[in-house]
C-alpha cells in the first residue's frame, strides 16, 4: 500500500481510493503494487500523469504503466487513458536526474524500445517517490535474481500496449463474449536425412493421417532436407525440392478433407509448413513467418529454427521447427541454440515465441541418451519399462529439470523407440563403425493453455531415413468471438467511449452572451468587462477564433486577453474596448447599416464547442463618417436622431433631399470664411487630424446640434473638422468619378464629370472650391500646398492612388477648381453653360443655407 | 561530410522533439478509420440540437436552451466493417448569426438541412440554407434533408410528398425524423455518412483535399505515417 507505514500522515485518502480505482483498470490476475503521481510538462502544459507499477501473476513479470487521466480526482477507472507502458525487461532504466530544482524534480524511465520519458514530481512527494523508486528496483531485481537467464514472459501488456482505448476496453470485457473452439492440431517433425522424398513412392499417409479425428491444422517439421552443395546455390532446384516435398505431404494427409497450404518457411535444411483445413483459412487473421540461423559460425543456418505465428479467430498459435547442435557431448549448444531461438525470433509485429497462447514446437532437437558407462539393463524388460528407463538417462529431460531449456513446456508421455538412428531401409540401429547410441532425437514440446495431447508417436515403417518420422496430435482450445455477444459488447464500448468523449468536452461558461455598450459616442472610448469560467473538470484553454480570413473582431474593438487557460473552478475577465475614431467610425457606421449588432466574437474552447458573443451598442451618430448624400437627409441635429433611423437614412439610395449641402458643411466653411487672414497656415499636410483630443468632442457637439453658440475651437479645430468631414465618409466626395477625374487634363472634362455627382456631393465640392479658390487669391495659404492637400482627401481611394504622378494629377485637378486664373481662363472657354448652372446652384445653396443658418 | 551529418542528426532531433510534442500522433492509436465532419442547419427552433442530443445520446432533450454558438458531439459508427467518427457540429439557427455560421461549413462532408413539419416558414427558409450551403461546400458534400419533429402529426403543416419533391428535385436525401422520439434520427445520420462512404469508395470524394470534411486514418499509426497525421492533429498540438 503506497503511504502506508511510511508515517506520513498527510497522504490523503484520495490515494486509497485512486489505488482502487487504478486496480479497476487491470484483470484480475494482474497486481497493482504501487502508484505515484507525477507530471510531465509539454510547452508551458502540466500534464498529470499516474505511475502505476503492476504485475502479472500469468506472466510473473512487472510493468509500469503510464496514466493520463480525464479527471481529479478520479471517479471511475474509464477516466484513465494509458499514456505509456514501461516493461520492466532488462534494458528498463529508472534514472534520476540531478537537474531537478527546488520546485521541479525530474526522473526518466526508458527501455530498449523507448528513449527516455521525462517525469516531474513535486518536493511534497518525495518521500513515496523514495518508494515509488525502491519498490521498482526491487521488483526488477525479484525477476532477474532468480534465474538470469530466464526468458521473461510480458506478452500480457500487449493488452495495454499499442491498442486504442475502445480495443482496451474490449480486451477487459474479452469474458463476455469469448467463447472456445476445439481444434485438432497435428504436428510432425522427422529428420530426412538429405533423402530426396521420391525415395519412397507411396504417399506418407502412416506418418501423417494418424488421427482419429480430421485435423484443422497440420504443422509439418522437416530437417535435413536434401540440400546438396549443389542445390544450396541453385535456388531453381531447391525450389523443386520443396515443391516435391510440399505436394507429397499435401497428398498424404487425412483423406477426404480439403486442405490448404498456409505459408512455408524454410532455412537451409530446416522447413516447417502449415497446412489448414479450407474453411478453416477465413479465420486465419495473420501469419508471419521468421527464421533464426545457428550452426557453423551461429549463422550459416544448418542448425536453428524457423517459425510460423498465426492468429486464428482470437488465438495466436506458433509452431517452432528447429534442428539443434549435434553430437552427444553438445548439450550445452543445444541450450544455447534454444535460446537463441527463442530470443532472435520476432515476427513482424514485433511479437515473440511466448507471446502466443498456443505455442507447438518440434524438430531434431538432438537431445542424446546418456547412460552412465558400465550400466546394466536388468533382464528382460518390457517395452514401456525400456523407454522409461532410457527416458531417465534423456538429456532433454535431464535439462528441463534443471530449467536450462523449454522452460514452461510440455512433452507427452514417450512410449515409442528412440528414433535415432538406424540404418536407412531397416528398423536397425546404427550398425556403422560409429555405433552411435540411440536417442530420441525428434520431439514434440508444446506450451499454453487448454491443450490437450491426443496422440504421440513414431512411425516404424518409413524407414528411407536414418531417423524416424514423429508425430503428435492436440485437441486445443482456441479463443474465438461469438459475434452476436461480441457486437453487443462492443456497441457498449463504443457508446461508453462516446458518452465520454461528449461528456468530457472541454465547457467554459460565458457570464452573458451579449455586451452591450449602451450610448457610444464618436471619439469617446468605452469598455465593458465579463467573465469566464472553467465548471468542468479539465484544464481548459480558449481563444477567441479568428472569422474568415479577418480578425477576430471588428476594428473599433479591441480583446483582452484574445486567449488564455483556464484552471478547473478558476475565472477570467475579459475586457473589450470599443473605440468609435477616426479610423474606425467608417467600419461601425458600415456595421450599423448592414446588421443589428457591432460584432459577433467567436470564442472557441479548444476541443469543443464555439460560444458566439454579441456585441451590441447605441451608437450616437454623428456628422462625422456620414456621407454628405446620409447629412442632407436629415432635418434636425443629427443628435436627435438614433441609431436605427440613421441606419435607415444610410440605406435610403433616392435623390430626394431635405438641404442641398449637409448643414454641419457649411456651417464649418461659414465659420472659416469669417477668419480672414486668420486662416493663414491652417490646411498643412500634417496629419494632426489623425490625434483627436478629448477637446474635440466639443466641437463634434456643436456640429451635430446646429449650436447657436460660438464655436468651441479655433480655426485649426474648424479647419481639422472639415477635412475630417470629407475625408471620413466610406466614399470620397469625388466617387465614382475619381479615375475619370484624375486623368482629365481640362478643367472642361473635368467639369463634366463633377455635374455628374450627386447633387450634395456636387453642391459640396463647389463650394468648398470656392472658398478655397478665396482664401489663395487672399494669400491665406499657398495653391500647390491646399491642392495636394485637399486633392489628396477629394481623390482618396483610387487605384491611381499608387501612381508615381498621382499627387501631381491630385494637384492639376483641384488647381482647375481653385486656381483663379485657370479656373477664370476655363470658365471663358466655352464651358459658361455647364459651369455656369453649377455655379449658379452652388451659390443658390449657399444663399440657401445662409438663409437657413441660426 | 561531417558537416552533412550534423545537419542530419539536427534533423533527427528535431523529428524527435516534434514526436515528443506531438504524443498524439505517435502514441495514440485511433478507434476508427475515418473522420467524417457534419453540419446541422437550419431555422432557428427546428430541433438541431435536439437531433444531435438524440443521436449521441440516444435522449430527447427537453427545454434545449438555444445554442448561441457552435456545438459539436461525436460518435463512432460501423459503416462496411469501417470505423468512422463522426464529428458533429450542431450550429445556431438564428438569423443574426447566420454569417458567422457560414464559417463552419467549410469542409463538412455531410450537410444535415433541417426544418420543423409544423412550422411552413422554417421550410420555405430551405432554399436559402441550400444556396449556402452549395456556396460553402464542396459538390461532393452529402446534403440531408430532414423535416423533424414528425411526432406532431396534428399540427403539421408541411405534407412530406411536398418535402419530398423538394428534395428530389434538388437532388437531396430525405426523412422525415422527430428528435423527441428517435424515430428516423439513427437512419439520418447513418445514411449520411453510408452515403459519404460510398462516394470514396467510388473516388467522387478526394480524401487528399484540404476540404473533403474527411479524414483517413490508418488503423495502426507508425512514424512513416507522421506527415499525414500531421494535419488532422495540427489543432491539438503546438507544432
Amino acid at each position: 500500500m503506497p503511504g502506508s507505514g511510511t508515517g506520513t500522515g498527510n497522504v490523503p485518502m484520495a490515494v486509497k481510493s485512486t489505488l482502487d480505482i487504478v486496480r479497476q483498470r487491470f484483470k484480475e490476475d494482474e497486481i497493482v503494487h504501487y502508484i505515484f503521481e507525477a507530471y510531465q510538462i509539454q510547452g508551458q502544459e502540466y500534464l498529470d500523469r499516474l505511475l502505476a507499477l503492476v504485475s502479472s501473476e500469468s506472466g510473473g513479470t512487472y510493468a509500469i504503466i503510464a496514466f493520463s487521466y480525464l479527471r481529479t480526482p478520479l471517479t471511475t477507472a474509464n477516466e484513465l487513458i494509458i499514456n505509456k507502458v514501461f516493461a520492466l525487461n532488462e534494458s528498463f532504466q529508472l534514472r534520476q536526474d540531478g537537474k531537478g530544482s527546488i520546485t521541479t524534480m525530474q526522473f526518466d524511465l526508458s527501455t530498449a524500445e523507448d528513449r527516455p520519458i521525462k517525469y516531474y514530481y513535486y518536493p511534497l512527494k518525495s518521500q513515496e517517490y523514495e518508494e515509488f523508486v525502491a519498490k521498482v528496483i526491487s521488483c526488477k531485481n525479484s525477476m532477474y535474481k532468480c534465474d538470469p537467464e530466464a526468458v521473461l514472459n510480458f506478452s500480457w501488456l500487449n493488452d495495454y500496449r499499442q491498442i486504442g482505448e475502445v480495443k482496451q476496453e474490449l480486451k477487459k470485457r474479452e469474458a463476455e463474449y469469448i467463447v472456445y473452439k476445439d481444434i485438432i492440431i497435428y504436428c510432425a517433425t522427422w529428420n530426412v536425412n538429405n533423402k530426396p522424398c521420391c525415395d519412397s513412392n507411396s504417399p506418407l499417409r502412416s506418418w501423417l493421417a494418424c488421427s482419429e479425428k480430421s485435423p484443422d491444422i497440420y504443422a509439418i517439421g522437416i530437417q535435413e532436407l536434401d540440400t546438396p552443395t549443389k542445390a544450396m546455390l541453385n535456388s531453381t532446384q531447391m525450389q523443386a525440392t520443396v515443391e516435391q516435398w510440399t505436394q507429397k505431404m499435401v497428398e498424404s494427409l487425412y483423406p477426404g478433407v480439403e486442405y490448404e497450404v498456409l505459408r512455408s518457411v524454410r532455412l537451409v535444411g530446416i522447413m516447417l509448413i502449415v497446412i489448414v483445413r479450407k474453411q478453416l483459412r477465413q479465420h486465419i487473421l495473420r501469419c508471419q513467418l521468421n527464421s533464426v540461423a545457428r550452426g557453423v559460425l551461429n549463422t550459416l543456418g544448418n542448425k536453428g529454427g524457423v517459425a510460423i505465428s498465426l492468429q486464428l479467430h482470437e488465438g495466436n498459435i506458433c509452431f517452432v521447427n528447429s534442428h539443434l547442435a549435434a553430437h552427444m557431448g553438445y548439450v550445452d549448444e543445444r541450450n544455447k541454440d534454444y535460446n537463441a531461438i527463442v530470443e532472435g525470433m520476432r515476427f513482424d509485429d514485433r511479437r515473440t515465441i511466448s507471446d502466443h497462447d498456443h505455442i507447438f514446437w518440434l524438430g531434431d532437437l538432438n537431445y542424446r541418451i546418456q547412460e552412465p558407462p558400465g550400466q546394466q539393463r536388468p533382464g528382460p524388460l518390457t517395452d514401456a519399462q525400456t523407454y522409461e528407463l532410457l527416458l531417465q538417462y534423456d538429456q532433454l529431460g535431464q535439462e528441463m529439470r534443471k530449467g536450462r531449456c523449454f522452460d514452461g513446456y510440455t512433452e507427452g508421455e514417450i512410449k515409442f523407440r528412440p528414433t535415432y538412428k538406424y540404418d536407412p531401409g531397416t528398423d536397425n540401429y546404427d550398425s556403422s563403425e560409429k555405433q552411435r547410441a540411440p536417442a530420441y532425437c525428434d520431439r514434440v514440446l508444446w506450451k499454453g493453455t487448454r491443450i490437450e495431447q491426443l496422440a504421440y508417436d513414431s512411425i516404424m515403417e518409413i524407414r528411407q531415413s536414418d531417423h524416424k518420422p514423429v508425430y503428435a496430435i492436440f485437441r486445443a482450445k482456441i479463443k474465438k468471438r461469438d459475434e452476436i455477444k461480441y457486437k453487443k459488447v462492443q456497441e457498449e464500448v463504443l457508446k461508453a467511449v462516446d458518452k465520454r468523449e461528449n461528456d468530457n468536452q472541454p465547457q467554459i461558461t460565458v457570464e452573458t452572451v451579449s455586451i452591450d455598450f449602451g450610448r457610444v459616442r464618436f471619439n469617446e472610448p468605452s469598455m465593458q468587462d465579463f467573465n469566464v469560467y472553467n465548471n468542468c473538470p479539465l484544464p481548459v484553454d480558449f481563444r477567441f477564433k479568428e472569422k474568415d480570413m479577418h480578425d477576430i473582431c471588428e476594428k473599433y474593438l479591441q480583446v483582452d486577453p484574445r486567449q488564455d487557460s483556464l484552471m478547473i473552478d478558476s475565472a477570467r475577465s475579459i475586457r473589450i474596448k470599443l473605440l468609435v475614431d477616426v479610423r474606425t467610425v467608417g467600419n461601425l457606421l458600415k456595421k450599423i447599416r448592414t446588421s443589428d449588432n457591432f460584432d459577433i466574437l467567436i470564442l472557441h474552447v479548444e476541443n469543443g464547442r464555439d460560444i458566439f458573443i454579441t456585441v451590441t451598442g447605441d451608437y450616437q451618430p454623428s456628422c462625422f463618417g456620414l456621407s454628405m448624400e446620409t447629412m442632407c437627409r436629415t432635418n434636425r441635429p443629427l443628435s436627435e436622431y438614433t441609431q436605427e433611423q440613421i441606419k435607415h437614412l444610410m440605406r435610403d439610395e433616392s435623390p430626394e433631399y431635405q438641404v442641398t449641402m449637409p448643414r454641419e458643411f457649411f456651417l464649418l466653411i461659414d465659420y472659416l470664411h469669417r477668419q480672414g487672414s486668420n486662416l493663414e497656415g491652417c490646411f498643412n499636410a500634417h496629419d494632426s487630424r489623425y490625434s483627436l483630443g478629448g477637446h474635440f468632442n466639443a466641437v463634434r457637439d456643436w456640429l451635430d446640434t446646429w449650436s447657436n453658440e460660438e464655436f468651441p475651437g479655433n480655426v485649426q479645430t474648424a479647419a481639422q473638422a472639415l477635412m475630417l468631414l470629407l475625408e471620413l465618409p466610406e466614399q470620397s466626395l469625388l466617387e465614382p468619378f475619381v479615375e475619370d477625374l484624375l486623368a482629365s487634363s481640362s478643367k472642361s472634362k473635368a467639369m463634366d464629370y463633377i455635374a455628374l455627382l450627386s447633387a450634395p456631393k456636387r453642391n459640396v465640392f463647389m463650394h468648398l472650391c470656392m472658398f478655397l479658390r478665396e482664401g489663395i487669391l487672399c494669400q491665406y495659404y499657398d495653391l500647390q500646398q491646399v491642392a495636394l492637400i485637399f486633392g489628396r482627401i477629394l481623390l482618396r481611394g483610387s487605384s491611381s492612388s499608387s501612381r508615381m504622378d498621382y499627387n501631381s494629377r491630385c494637384i492639376q485637378f483641384m488647381r482647375f477648381f481653385i486656381d483663379s486664373d485657370i479656373s477664370d481662363s476655363a470658365l471663358g472657354n466655352g464651358h459658361a453653360s455647364g459651369s455656369g448652372n453649377i455655379q449658379a446652384k452652388s451659390s443658390t445653396s449657399a444663399t440657401f443655407s445662409s438663409s437657413q443658418s441660426r | 561530410m561531417n558537416k552533412m551529418r550534423s545537419v542530419v542528426n539536427k534533423l533527427h532531433e528535431r523529428i524527435d522533439y516534434l514526436i515528443e510534442k506531438c504524443p498524439n500522433m505517435t502514441a495514440a492509436p485511433y478507434n476508427y478509420n475515418y473522420i467524417f465532419k457534419y453540419i446541422i442547419i437550419g431555422d432557428m427552433g427546428v430541433g438541431k440540437s435536439c437531433l444531435l442530443h438524440q443521436f449521441t445520446e440516444k435522449k430527447f432533450m427537453a427545454n434545449c436552451p438555444h445554442t448561441i454558438g457552435v456545438e459539436f458531439g461525436t460518435r463512432i459508427i460501423e459503416v462496411d466493417d469501417k470505423k468512422i467518427k463522426l464529428q458533429i457540429w450542431d450550429t445556431a439557427g438564428q438569423e443574426r448569426f447566420r454569417a458567422v455560421t457560414r464559417s463552419y461549413y467549410r469542409g463538412a462532408a455531410g450537410a444535415l438541412m433541417v426544418y420543423d413539419i409544423t412550422r411552413r416558414s422554417t421550410y420555405n427558409h430551405l432554399s436559402s440554407w441550400l444556396t449556402d450551403t452549395r456556396n460553402l461546400t464542396n459538390p461532393s458534400t452529402v446534403i440531408f434533408l430532414i423535416g423533424n419533429k414528425s411526432d406532431l402529426e396534428s399540427t403539421r403543416e408541411v405534407t412530406y410528398e411536398e418535402a419530398k419533391e423538394f428534395a428530389d428535385e434538388n437532388g437531396l436525401m430525405f426523412l422525415e425524423a422527430s428528435a423527441m422520439t428517435g424515430q428516423n434520427v439513427e437512419e439520418a445520420f447513418l445514411e449520411t455518412a453510408r452515403k459519404i462512404y460510398q462516394n470514396i469508395q467510388e473516388g467522387r470524394l478526394d480524401l487528399n483535399a484540404s476540404e473533403s470534411g474527411v479524414q483517413h486514418r490508418p488503423s495502426q499509426p507508425s512514424r512513416t505515417s507522421l506527415t499525414n497525421e500531421a494535419s488532422p492533429n495540427r489543432d491539438q498540438c503546438s507544432c
